[in-house]
């Protein structure tokens, strides 16, 4: 084969990769729901490890026996769905399930569920990281410690609950 | 299971050791020396030749000269695109997002640009053209990483950004035939296979079909290559183990075995494909509630007749355990419908008579003349001199009154009967007529006589205490002389180890309940200084002998 039209066609997939994960990106902007999302205190020792802020959620820890659930224990690691709705301010959680479905009002966000107690489920969305400008980090790492975070983080959920954080607010 | 496993594993890692490492290393020397002989007229061509078919070798390659560009270039290469990762790693906020991009792609894609350039349109910079297209691979990768960086895309899943990295670059490897690359792109998919496991909590059955189907073919002449991708399938193997992820072994056995029958001369694929096998017994027996697995003995047999037809020494140490794993498996799981619990001092006494077996199958194969007869005693003896150095320890012994496994129980003495049924054999075809053969009889009536009164009176904890160590010293004596006569040092040297082994193992059981520990230890370690001494120099003196009798 041409070596020639190898290195093209190299050189074609490689950019088309690129551009297939920024398009990924556009696709859930363009079509996703803006959900405002509450945050909890993070340990700190694991809170800051380079540039990018790790961030937990209150929708990280769902209480089983106060929203709907489809199970009443979910294996570490299974595909749920987690369906939020909005309260005061923020966007919380009001059931769990194994499938998309959501009224108008609603979305539906999808994660994975980690630790589960007796009542308790952990879950991660994919939104548990996120980079910042280089020491920038700090000021929200303060901002998220003690017995409240005032760190507020806008996402986007697209109609398959693929998230992501549109922007991290810090409350002054 | 898990104390099973470790058990013939280290099993396994001495015998290879002892079994091969010499002979390989006195291989090497060979192949190293022969060419200097010739050169000062000792022997003529021919005759090196000669030699070296004799023990089934070819002429050693002169070594390749250390080619400075090459190295050179290469670690530039690796150097310049670390860098990169780390810069782009660092956050550049300055520039707009998309901008950055660009910016990154348009190095990455130069530098392949370059690399092809080199490696194909400029003459004498081939090695140059190489280098630069590892190092547009890694850029690749700090591209990807800085796109998921700028456009905060999620990389809580990190095994996709490693795919996004690897497969991209596989081309390079494969088209360009740069080896540099393939090295990479194999280490990515192990580092993604982990990955991948992790976080989905899930076999990776892709893994393999992407090494078996996209890797391995392109890597019959990548030595470094091949290996990172068997070790990969391997290591995937024995993380199903612990994972019960039941048919991802068996797939990666069956695979390495299609592997070994198209290119023999890696005889790594036999092993791996045995290994591969045992981890699926395992993942077998843990899925189905410790159901025995019969199927295990089919491909096991087959590649027992490979090993056998292609004559793979090494490979019948891993048969050989794979077998006995399955055995134990087999045992424990007729163990749970009567619900024994695992009992030490039963396994490891029908360990041993597996041992004694086992070396007795060696000394029946060398009377028939059959092949590896030794590789059957070696492997033999060492079960039954770990497991007879084991119940020489107080602490053992005292665990067996408790309630017997009688499936180890009557499993040892089957295992007794079939040892005299040996013995009686041998016996009567004359083997134990000379005394070299009467001391092996000695060692192996010593080991079942032994094992025998510990297990039918397992209360008698200080008669079987003295029991267990006059077997090991027998065990010890029986070596020396048998080395001395016929004339082997490395037996006669391992009868010595087992003595030295066994005055220090006593020595630190008494010192130990001492309060004073450290005249014990001052005194002791003197003791052990002399004592050491005094051997090594009889043993330098026995073996000097030896050699010139």
């Amino acid at each position: 084969m041409n070596k020639k039209l190898i290195l093209i066609l190299i050189g074609f997939l490689w950019v088309g990769v690129a551009l297939a994960m920024i398009a990924s990106k556009n696709y859930t902007l363009r079509t996703g729901k803006t959900v405002l999302l509450e945050t909890v205190p993070v340990d700190p020792r694991d809170f800051l490890r380079g540039d990018y802020v790790v961030l937990r959620y209150k929708i990280s820890d769902l209480d089983l026996s106060k929203i709907k659930t489809e199970k009443p224990h979910y294996s570490y690691g299974e595909n749920i769905y987690v369906k939020l709705k909005p309260g005061d301010k923020f966007w919380e959680a009001v059931a769990v399930q194994k499938n998309k479905s959501a009224a108008e009002d609603e979305v539906i966000i999808k994660g994975k569920a980690g630790y589960s107690g007796r009542k308790e489920l952990g879950v991660t969305y994919g939104i548990e990281s996120y980079f910042v400008p280089e020491g920038q980090g700090r000021d929200i790492e303060k901002s998220m410690q003690g017995n409240k975070s005032s760190v507020t983080v806008e996402a986007l959920v697209d109609l398959s609950g693929n998230a992501l954080i549109k922007n991290v607010y810090v409350e002054k | 299971m898990i104390f099973s496993l470790v058990f013939w594993l280290v099993i396994i890692y001495f015998i290879v050791r002892m079994s091969f490492g010499r002979q390989r290393k006195m291989h090497r020397w060979l192949r190293r020396e022969l060419p200097s002989w010739e050169e000062k007229n000792i022997i003529t061509a021919p005759q090196a030749d000669a030699i070296l078919g004799l023990y089934k070798l070819t002429r050693a390659k002169p070594r390749e000269k250390m080619d400075m560009v090459k190295v050179l270039t290469l670690v530039g290469a690796i150097f310049v695109g670390l860098g990169v990762i780390f810069f782009v790693a660092s956050n550049w906020q300055r520039i707009p997002g998309h901008m950055r991009t660009g910016m990154l792609l348009l190095i990455t894609l130069s530098t392949l640009y370059a690399g092809y350039l080199f490696n194909y349109e400029r003459e004498g910079f081939t090695q140059l053209g190489k280098s630069l297209l590892l190092l547009a691979s890694l850029f690749w990768g700090g591209t990807i990483a800085l796109i998921a960086q700028i456009y905060n895309i999620s990389t809580s899943d990190n095994w996709f950004i490693m795919l996004l990295w690897a497969f991209p670059i596989i081309p390079i490897a494969i088209f360009f035939n740069n080896d540099y690359v393939h090295i990479l792109a194999s280490c990515l998919f192990v580092i993604w296979n982990f990955l991948y496991t992790v976080n989905n909590y899930t076999a990776n059955y892709y893994y393999p079909v992407i090494i078996f189907a996209l890797m391995l073919p392109f890597a019959r002449r990548l030595v470094i290559s091949r290996r990172i991708n068997i070790i990969g399938l391997v290591a995937a193997s024995i993380y199903c183990c612990f994972n019960k992820y039941e048919w991802l072994s068996l797939l990666i056995s069956a695979g390495l075995l299609v592997y070994y029958l198209i290119q023999k001369e890696e005889r790594v694929y036999l092993y791996t494909a045995c290994l591969s096998l045992i981890c699926w017994t395992i993942t077998y027996f843990t899925v189905r509630q410790l159901q025995p697995n019969f199927y295990f003995l089919l491909p096991l047999g087959f590649i027992l007749y490979l090993t056998y037809k292609d004559a793979v020494r090494e490979n019948l140490v891993v048969c050989l355990a794979g077998l006995l794993i399955w055995l134990n498996l087999t045992l424990s799981s007729y163990s749970q419908p009567f619900n024994y619990q695992f009992h030490f001092l039963n396994f490891i006494i029908f360990q041993s008579f597996t041992g004694v077996i086992i070396y007795s199958a060696g000394i029946i194969s060398k009377n028939r003349g059959y092949a590896f007869s030794e590789i059957y005693k070696i492997f033999g003896y060492l079960i039954a001199f770990l497991c007879t150095y084991l119940l020489s320890f107080r602490a053992l012994l005292e665990e067996g009154p408790g309630k017997a496994n009688l499936i180890y129980y009557y499993g040892s003495l089957f295992l007794t009967a079939i040892v005299a049924l040996l013995v009686i054999d041998e016996a009567r075809s004359g083997y134990f007529k000379n005394k070299a053969s009467r001391l092996e009889l000695t060692a192996l009536l010593a080991v079942s006589l032994g094992n025998c009164l510990v297990l039918v009176n397992p209360q008698a904890i200080s008669v079987n205490t003295v029991l267990a160590n006059a077997v090991l010293v027998i065990f010890a004596l029986t070596n020396i002389f048998l080395g001395v006569e016929i004339k082997k040092p490395s037996v006669f040297s391992m009868g010595i180890v087992i003595f030295a082994l066994f005055i220090i193992t006593r020595y630190i059981d008494v010192g130990w309940k001492l309060k004073e520990k450290s005249l014990f230890f001052i005194v002791g370690g003197l003791v052990i200084l002399s004592l050491g001494t005094f051997l090594e120099k009889q043993r330098r003196k026995i073996i000097e002998r030896m050699k010139t009798e």
